[in-house]
């Protein structure tokens, strides 16, 4: 696939560049800057952008600006968003527009590679990728009781959800059948009363808006 | 009848007390004089400051007295006699409050006992005129309220004499408030060493350590790489979980000294994710804190800080639904208000988080105040002096 990175960091964005080059992704352009996001994504209109969030001019949130942005030009464009820290409030803001192909992780999860092309590749897909660390922050909040009366289990599949994954991967990632996790998935959406929904990305939505509720 | 003369005899006290102090005066005087002409002897030096510091006495006294009479409290304004015999003698001569309090000391010689005595008069002719008029006529009194009229008089004087110059009073201000901002400056010293100290134990005994674990690990897996790739492998991921272990840990530190979202978002961009993600409904008030220029970085972390606890807290202990922030841009400080409806009685002396509140605003020179009622709600309010 053909991808546009933003990254002010040389160390990262080589690294970075290196990284996809090696999955056999191609790279086409470079920003350094938060000004410069948008105006190559329209010259080059990639299968992907990943973008930092912290970048100069001004070193605030000048990549995540630059993902909404982008999301408004290009309908659809699939955005990963990687930051040194994450922020529900930013998680929120991304996921506004209701639209798939959106991921926000920590940029430590660059390091396991496998895992972070597999989210590159959800995202390019259409589907989500949100780190870990932002649904813990959620889950720690909802702290009543449809999200009590869940079984340890379920709760895993829910963060797992929340996540972004699709049932395969929850299966792998939890050693069980697939069918077994769709009977648990069933059963959250009955504990939580929100209706069933499929594994794309509107099932990520109800469950973060569940969530978020607070 | 009654109420006029227990106000009058009230009245004979405060004058009885007055003539007491000019009595006393006399002493003074007598002292001062003393210890002006032991001076003389240099033996005798350190006998001047001390009498006048007995003399800011009475005239603190009489200052007090004057405030409790009018209601009207009189400002006293000396400059500190501390240091050695001879500084001690040049602030006691150099004052210009001594020389003040010198003045009122021998008027109220005169006019202490002299008001004392008109009463005596009063009294009688009073007793027979308003026993009279009041008591049987049931008119009212004319002649013992003018007891009163004398205290008044009294404190009328001793106001006007003991009153320091305007010049004094802002050198005392001024002193006070020096005195004030040493004693913060230096909390915030060491407020400050403390937190480096902290942050260098958390870089030390974490990021520190496992980096090195780090290092070590890829360099056996580099060892081990020909001969025992499973071993190798392994080295290597027990090595990834250490490198995200170090990270997590970093970002944990840097939370501590300065969240990253306010330098993304400003104070109140940052307060309003402290709010969404406090799990209570919270309304924020900023109040145009976001136009014109942002508050000093220490000020914004403080007032972040204060507001993420008073939401841990609101959300932790008082049972409440809904909270509210406030912000408000004052001239010279920013004022901060966090509520909530919750139960209340929370100790505003116990916990460590409050008491870490407490020494993170008193480093800026800033406020915290609590109520917390039981049945709530529960307020806090921290001002925070700064420059916008």
């Amino acid at each position: 696939m053909r991808v546009v990175i933003a990254e002010d960091n040389a160390l990262l964005r080589e690294g970075m560049v290196l990284l996809l080059n090696s999955a056999g992704h191609e790279v086409v352009a470079v920003a350094s800057s938060g000004p410069e996001v948008l105006p190559a994504l329209l010259e080059h209109r990639p299968d992907a952008a990943v973008l930092d969030v912290r970048m100069p001019p001004g070193f605030r949130d000048e990549g995540l600006r630059a993902a909404l942005a982008a999301r408004r030009e290009i309908p659809g464009l699939p955005v990963l968003v990687l930051s040194q820290y994450v922020e529900e409030t930013y998680a929120t803001e991304l996921l506004a527009d209701g639209a798939g192909g959106l991921g926000y992780l920590l940029k430590d999860r660059v390091g396991r590679v496998e895992e972070f092309l597999d989210a590159l590749e959800r995202v390019v897909a259409g589907g989500t990728a949100l780190d870990p660390e932002v649904v813990k922050e959620l889950m720690t909040r909802r702290r009543d009781d449809p999200v009590d009366a869940l079984t340890p289990r379920e709760r895993e599949v829910l963060h797992l959800m929340a996540e972004g994954r699709d049932n395969a991967t929850i299966a792998r990632t939890l050693v069980v059948s697939e069918r077994a996790v769709s009977k648990h998935i069933g059963n959250v959406f009955a504990k939580l009363g929100l209706p069933p929904s499929d594994s794309g990305h509107r099932r990520v939505l109800a469950v973060l808006a569940y969530l978020n509720k607070g | 009848m009654r109420e006029t003369v227990w106000r009058a005899g009230r009245a004979s006290v405060e004058l009885l007390r007055g003539a007491g102090i000019s009595l006393a005066s006399y002493l003074f005087i007598g002292v001062a004089v003393f210890a002006a002409v032991a001076m003389l002897t240099v033996v005798g030096a350190g006998v001047l400051p001390e009498s006048v510091l007995l003399v800011r006495k009475t005239a603190g006294y009489k200052r007090r007295w004057v405030g409790a009479w009018t209601g009207e409290p009189v400002p006293e304004a000396y400059q500190p006699l501390n240091g050695e015999v001879f500084a001690r003698v040049r602030t006691a001569v150099g004052d210009p409050g001594t020389y003040r309090d010198l003045r009122w000391l021998g008027a109220h010689a005169v006019y202490g006992w002299l008001l004392a005595c008109c009463a005596m008069p009063v009294w009688v002719i009073g007793l027979m005129v308003d026993g009279v008029w009041c008591g049987l006529l049931k008119q009212r009194a004319v002649v013992l309220p003018l007891i009163e009229r004398l205290v008044d008089l009294d404190a009328a004087w001793s106001r006007a004499l003991l009153l320091p110059s305007p010049e004094a009073l802002r050198t005392a201000r001024l002193a006070e408030r020096v005195a004030e901002l040493s004693e913060t400056r230096a909390g915030a010293v060491a407020a400050h060493g403390a937190e480096l100290r902290r942050i260098e134990r958390d870089l030390h005994d974490g990021t520190q350590a496992r980096l090195v674990a780090l290092s070590m690990r890829v360099g056996l897996a580099r060892r081990a790489y020909d001969k025992d790739p499973d071993a190798a492998h392994k080295l290597l991921e027990d090595a990834q979980d250490q490198a995200e272990e170090a990270l997590t840990e970093l970002r944990h530190v840097v939370r501590g000294i300065h969240p990253p979202i306010l330098t993304d978002r400003g104070l109140v961009g940052a307060v309003r994710a402290l709010a969404a993600g406090s799990g209570l409904q919270v309304s924020v008030d900023d109040d145009g804190v976001e136009d014109g220029p942002r508050a000093p970085a220490a000020v914004e972390a403080a007032a972040y800080f204060v507001i993420a606890e008073a939401l841990t807290n609101a959300a932790k202990h008082s049972g409440a639904e809904r909270a509210s922030v406030e912000l408000v841009r004052r001239k010279d400080r920013l004022r901060v208000a966090v509520r909530d409806e919750g139960r209340g009685g929370a100790d505003p002396a116990g916990g460590s988080g409050l008491l870490g509140m407490r020494r993170r605003v008193a480093a800026l020179d800033g406020t915290v105040e609590m109520t917390s009622p039981a049945g709530g709600p529960t307020l806090i309010e921290v001002e925070l002096p700064c420059v916008w």
